[in-house]
């Protein structure tokens, strides 16, 4: 599985929502996440890819390919924790 | 009051309360172990800012919600150091939801890091302050006494630290281990603007007989008293630090005139 579908799956089982809705154009609001639903999914991403992903750089995130494309970046760097 | 030679872990300790909190140790002569979860930027300004006042200064992540986290954490402290003088439990999170809306992600979430945290970092650095005893603050807010609107889930989570606080002090003291709390009013911090943005806060300072908000360095200075040996016989309390508003009659009659 792909990293946006990793990271789809995990977003849909914090906020209950139906993968399928969920597209790179989804802001976090449209995906029904509150404010813990995104923490609670940026350190689960964080555990899953062994990644570090600060507030500072989350707060940018306009949508969730946002989302992705950083944790595509941060992968392929190989940054670990 | 110095603190050479000490070592102090202070949760949460990249911005605000926790951060003035390092400063003011650091000014002391201890050095300090800086704990962040979400803010790594904010926590290595914390670090530079304690080296700069000529102590050492450790910077580690760690969500303490993460009862695994909190294992690593100290493990990697009692690695390096082998030992630890001071805790301050000052990392805190919550939910701000009216009753109705809270569900037990939102409970589960903010107890696990106001609280159970709390408890769980107590026990490990108690290990570490073995033979040499130690000093552990935790860090409380009025709306643990007092309701405050969107408040309940931290509220209850205050009221449980407090507790907590007195049965840490009695089981902890035959161990050389002083515990106790501060409970703030309303702290200008980063924090606060968003419980303003929320509408949870309102402007405090025409409410306080001092006159003005509580400051970060305002807290500061109690935990560090706190932690000195001129409050030894200080175990199991909850200071206060509002400026006098809890014991007023201001807040409730609007605008001291």
């Amino acid at each position: 599985m792909n990293i946006e579908e990793q990271i789809k799956d995990i977003l849909a089982r914090i906020t209950r929502v139906d993968k399928s809705i969920i597209t790179r154009q989804s802001t976090f609001k449209e995906i029904k996440a509150d404010s813990l639903d995104v923490v609670q999914a940026l350190v689960a991403v964080e555990e899953t890819f062994g990644i570090e992903i600060p507030d500072e750089e989350a707060q940018k995130f306009q949508n969730f390919g946002d989302f992705v494309t950083y944790v595509e970046n941060k992968v392929a760097q190989g940054q670990k924790v | 009051m110095s603190l050479e030679g000490k070592l102090a872990l202070v949760t949460g300790s990249g911005r605000g309360i926790g951060r003035a909190i390092a400063l003011k140790f650091a000014s002391q002569g201890a050095d300090i172990v800086v704990n962040f979860f979400r803010h790594r930027e904010s926590a290595e300004q914390t670090a530079r800012d304690v080296e700069a006042l000529g102590v050492k200064a450790e910077v580690i992540r760690a969500n303490v919600g993460d009862a695994a986290k909190i294992d690593e954490l100290f493990d990697m402290i009692g690695n390096k150091f082998g030992r630890l003088d001071i805790l301050i439990n000052n990392a805190a999170s919550g939910v701000g939801r009216p009753i109705a809306d809270i569900d037990v992600k939102a409970w589960e979430w903010t107890m696990d890091i106001n609280v159970r945290a709390c408890l769980l970092c107590a026990q490990k650095a108690a290990k570490l302050m073995e033979g040499r005893g130690g000093k552990i603050v935790s860090i409380s807010s009025l709306g643990s006494r007092f309701v405050l609107p969107n408040y309940t889930v931290v509220g209850v989570s205050k009221a449980a630290l407090e507790a907590l606080t007195r049965y840490l002090a009695i089981e902890l003291a035959p161990r050389g281990i002083c515990v106790n709390a501060i409970a703030a009013s309303a702290v200008e911090t980063e924090a606060l603007k968003f419980y303003f943005k929320e509408g949870l806060v309102k402007d405090s300072r025409q409410v306080t007989p001092a006159g003005r908000m509580v400051i970060p360095e305002d807290v500061a200075n109690v935990v560090a008293f706190l932690c000195s040996e001129e409050a030894f016989m200080i175990r199991g309390q909850t200071v206060v630090i509002d400026g006098g508003t809890s014991v007023g009659v201001f807040a409730l009659a609007g605008k001291q005139e």
